[in-house]
């Protein structure tokens, strides 16, 4: 018994363990026996996924566990990366849980759904056949949905959410079951393994419809457009912990599974199937960031960044996927390893920012930036958690994502020269997309950071908010630790993550790295994180110390803050969310498409004079509009139709029994 | 955008040809700013005339700035306050708050008849009094409205050029 092996069977028996406790203990103590349970488990599956990675492996099968399939368990490098990734967020999202589900969290139901999703989420990665992959799958998907709901009673948001939720989610589950289905049809069995036999002679076509079918499923599940409406509306309404775990662990899967038929079952297939991954992780990674950029919610903010890490992410695999069915397999190496290491660095930041906001949340209860503001001076903690999350998302050295999407931008580049008109149209384009995605992404966190806690409070709840408890900032500083270590140290990960995208796409490792700089194989760039941090602090202070110096030959004088002369400052005065989107919107008008109403009341006397002037903005989600609401509104016309028929006359409905039977017997006499 | 070039080619340049430099002797303060000066208009209850003539004054044919002076947007910029009509009740304490943000060394300038001695709203009972009972005047503009030549001749007295 190896190491990925115990991991993984300590982690499922803690997360099991801790949802029955869940069910069994008082209420005092259920919400830390839950939280410790799963900070533990989360552990021991960070344990299995590092065991993983280093090429451990083990394969399990309990056939008498599911009927007809049996459940069969198995892990390698590609499975390691996010088993680990799961973890890890689970280590920091149970502990930050303790305190935060005191406040009317700590029902047994939620208690007991949030170690099954754990569990749940790590073994859908393990999964080494159809039966198993599904049935975890859908486990993950009902756990997570009654951790949406859980906080239904409050706020009637919660329900549409989780209906939201529920809806695309399984029909995510049956586009995947679809596909998988087509692929084990073909096939001698439903293992993994006999699946990947039988991709090799499929017919043509077939290997695109469970392509396309798959792809489907888990781009919905990742968030990716036009498939993302759930992920903005269940997101903020979860509870905090929760809707980190969904937004840095479970999306994630999306991903594995795009990489898990993609590469390994059907074992690379053609190139428009990468080129399709790619356009559309551009296009949500553009179009997210900009919605991001208008949210004035921070959970739903936090949300849509989401959809565009995923989506940078995915111009990854989508860009390894064409390199490596163009034969250059270590520039896929490089793409894919890029992709990978931004999955990684997205589940520490985002853990951290869902944490802090949920932080926020909890203090203050509410997620409206334009009532936040002054939290520097009530919640520092939590604050400095925010800001450091802000510059890791941000893909500005000395942040997080920075080094990823710099690997990323290197990999991208190098394929220019590569073989093929779609490569060469795709490759500057996705160029673009990528910078113009990390420029808005700046604007959207200083907007976030800037408006959420600097300034002055702009509501009594941002005045009167307090710290969190110690269990909360526990949480935060695990995810912040992990952060700065991913900002600073990536040469610690990256090797690891090269090899497991090496050995997924069977190419020798993209990435070469000493003990501070990352340097790209077969290709020239160089990266150190740390000499860089260390160059930016430097600069900094030499440009503190210039100011300093200059500043003491002049004479000091003490003046009051310039107000346009009328004064006193209010808070009212201060730039707002709203505001300080507006510049941006008003650029991407074309592409978000705002709505504004302005209605003039005039007073009864006059037509002259104005007695009222409302006015009301709004930026809607365009592809929501466009694409949800016309099928809706179709759905809702046939519902319509078909009431018709059901009157509630019982006669009636003997009746149509009659006639079926005769319709039956006519159509059977018919065809004998 | 090319009818504006256009446009720009054929009028050429209106401004009159620069009259002889001031005689009139030059503030001390105005001394230390080396002939270049940021200017920050305050209108504290002015009848918009005086306003009409610094935008002349501004403005392409008289074009005070190729003599060393500029409009600025905020007295945190400014060397120089250019203060119009009497100082009304409600602008006495922001004409003093503006005065304060200027940073030293400082220079004020009232233009206009009603800022000298508040003109014919002299007693009105909106107006706490001239320029020069709410903040220390350095240069006085007479005229009802002042000529925008004065304005300039003042300007320039600052400038020094």
């Amino acid at each position: 018994m190896n190491i990925a092996q115990l991991g993984l069977e300590v982690a499922v028996a803690v997360g099991v363990l801790s949802a029955i406790a869940a069910l069994l203990v008082p209420d005092q103590v259920r919400a830390a026996v839950v939280g410790v349970g799963t900070a533990l488990c989360g552990a021991a599956g960070v344990a299995s996924g590092i065991g993983a990675i280093c090429g451990q492996t083990f394969f399990l099968a309990m056939p008498a566990l599911l009927p007809l399939s049996g459940v069969t368990v198995t892990a390698d490098p590609l499975s390691g990366v996010f088993l680990a990734v799961t973890g890890a967020v689970a280590v920091a999202a149970g502990v930050y849980g303790i305190g935060y589900a005191r406040h009317g969290l700590h029902g047994r139901l939620a208690q007991t759904a949030f170690p099954l999703f754990v569990v749940a989420t790590q073994l859908v990665v393990v999964a080494a056949s159809v039966g198993t992959f599904l049935v975890c799958w859908e486990l993950m998907a009902l756990c997570s949905l009654l951790l949406v709901l859980a906080e239904h009673q409050r706020r009637p948001e919660v329900a549409v959410a989780g209906r939201w939720y529920a809806v695309m989610t399984h029909l995510g589950l049956v586009a995947i079951l679809i596909g998988l289905l087509v692929l084990a049809g073909n096939a001698t069995g439903d293992s993994f393994a006999q699946l990947r036999e039988a991709a090799r002679h499929l017919p043509p076509g077939v290997a695109d419809v469970v392509f396309l079918a798959t792809l489907v499923g888990f781009a919905s599940k990742a968030g990716i457009l036009p498939l993302h409406a759930w992920l903005p509306r269940a997101h903020p309404e979860a509870p905090s912990h929760v809707s980190a775990l969904m937004s840095a662990a479970m999306v994630n899967l999306g991903v594995y599974g795009i990489v898990r038929v993609g590469f390994d079952l059907l074992g690379g297939g053609s190139r428009w199937w990468w080129l399709l991954v790619l356009v559309l992780g551009a296009a949500s990674a553009v179009y997210g960031i900009l919605q991001a950029a208008m949210s004035t919610d921070l959970k739903r903010l936090l949300g849509y960044s989401t959809t565009e890490n995923m989506g940078l992410v995915l111009v990854g695999v989508g860009a390894a996927g064409m390199f490596a069915s163009s034969g250059d397999t270590v520039l896929a190496g490089l793409a894919l390893a890029a992709a990978l290491l931004h999955l990684i660095n997205h589940a520490a930041f985002k853990t951290l920012l869902f944490l802090s906001a949920g932080s926020v949340l909890h203090a203050t209860g509410s997620r409206d930036l334009d009532e936040l503001g002054g939290l520097r001076t009530t919640m520092p903690v939590t604050t400095a958690a925010f800001g450091l999350g802000a510059l890791a998302a941000s893909a500005l050295p000395p942040g997080t994502a920075f080094v990823s999407e710099w690997l990323l931008l290197q990999a991208l580049i190098h394929g220019l020269p590569a073989s093929g008109v779609a490569t060469a149209i795709a490759m500057p384009v996705a160029v673009a997309a990528v910078a113009l995605t990390a420029g808005v992404a700046v604007a959207s966190f200083v907007k976030a950071f800037g408006v959420g806690f600097l300034a002055r409070p702009r509501s009594t709840a941002a005045e009167q908010a307090t710290e969190s408890p110690v269990s909360m900032l526990a949480g935060m500083g695990l995810a912040g630790v992990a952060a700065v270590v991913l900002a600073l140290a990536p040469t610690l990960v990256l090797p690891a993550v090269g090899s497991v995208a090496a050995h997924t796409l069977a190419s020798t490792g993209p990435v070469v790295t000493d003990a501070v700089t990352v340097r790209l194989a077969g290709a020239a760039g160089a990266l150190s994180p740390l000499l860089l941090a260390l160059a930016l602090l430097a600069a900094i202070l030499l440009a503190l110390g210039a100011l300093r110096l200059a500043a003491v030959r002049r004479a000091r004088r003490a003046a009051r803050l310039w107000d346009c002369g009328a004064g006193p400052l209010s808070a009212r005065m201060e730039y707002t969310a709203t505001s300080f989107a507006e510049p941006l919107q008003r650029v991407f008008d074309d592409v978000l498409e705002p709505e504004t109403d302005v209605d003039v009341t005039h007073t009864r006397e006059s037509r002259y004079l104005v007695a009222a002037v409302e006015y009301r903005r709004r930026v809607p989600d365009r592809i929501e509009r466009r694409l949800y609401e016309p099928v809706l509104a179709a759905i809702g016309a046939w519902g319509r139709v078909g009431r018709r028929l059901a009157t509630g006359s019982v006669h009636r409905y003997l009746g149509y029994g009659f006639y079926a039977v005769i319709a039956v017997l006519v159509v059977l006499t018919v065809i004998r | 955008m090319l009818r504006l070039w256009r446009k720009i080619r054929r009028t050429g340049r209106v401004a009159e040809p620069a009259p002889p430099p001031p005689a009139t002797t030059r503030p001390a303060a105005a001394a230390g700013l080396g002939g270049s000066v940021q200017i920050r208009h305050v209108d504290a209850g002015s009848c918009n005339g005086c306003e009409v003539e610094i935008g002349a004054a501004f403005g392409p044919v008289y074009d005070v700035e190729r003599y060393g002076a500029r409009l600025v947007a905020s007295p945190r910029h400014a060397d120089a306050l250019l203060v119009t009509g009497p100082v009304t009740r409600n602008m006495t304490e922001p004409l003093r708050r503006t005065y304060e943000a200027v940073p030293a060394p400082k220079l004020v300038v009232a233009v206009g008849d009603c800022a000298r001695d508040c003109g014919v709203f002299a007693g009105a009972y909106g107006v706490a009094g001239a320029v020069a009972d709410v903040v220390p005047v350095d240069l006085e503009i007479p005229g009802c409205p002042p000529r925008p030549e004065a304005i300039v001749e003042a300007v320039r007295t600052l400038t020094g050029r």
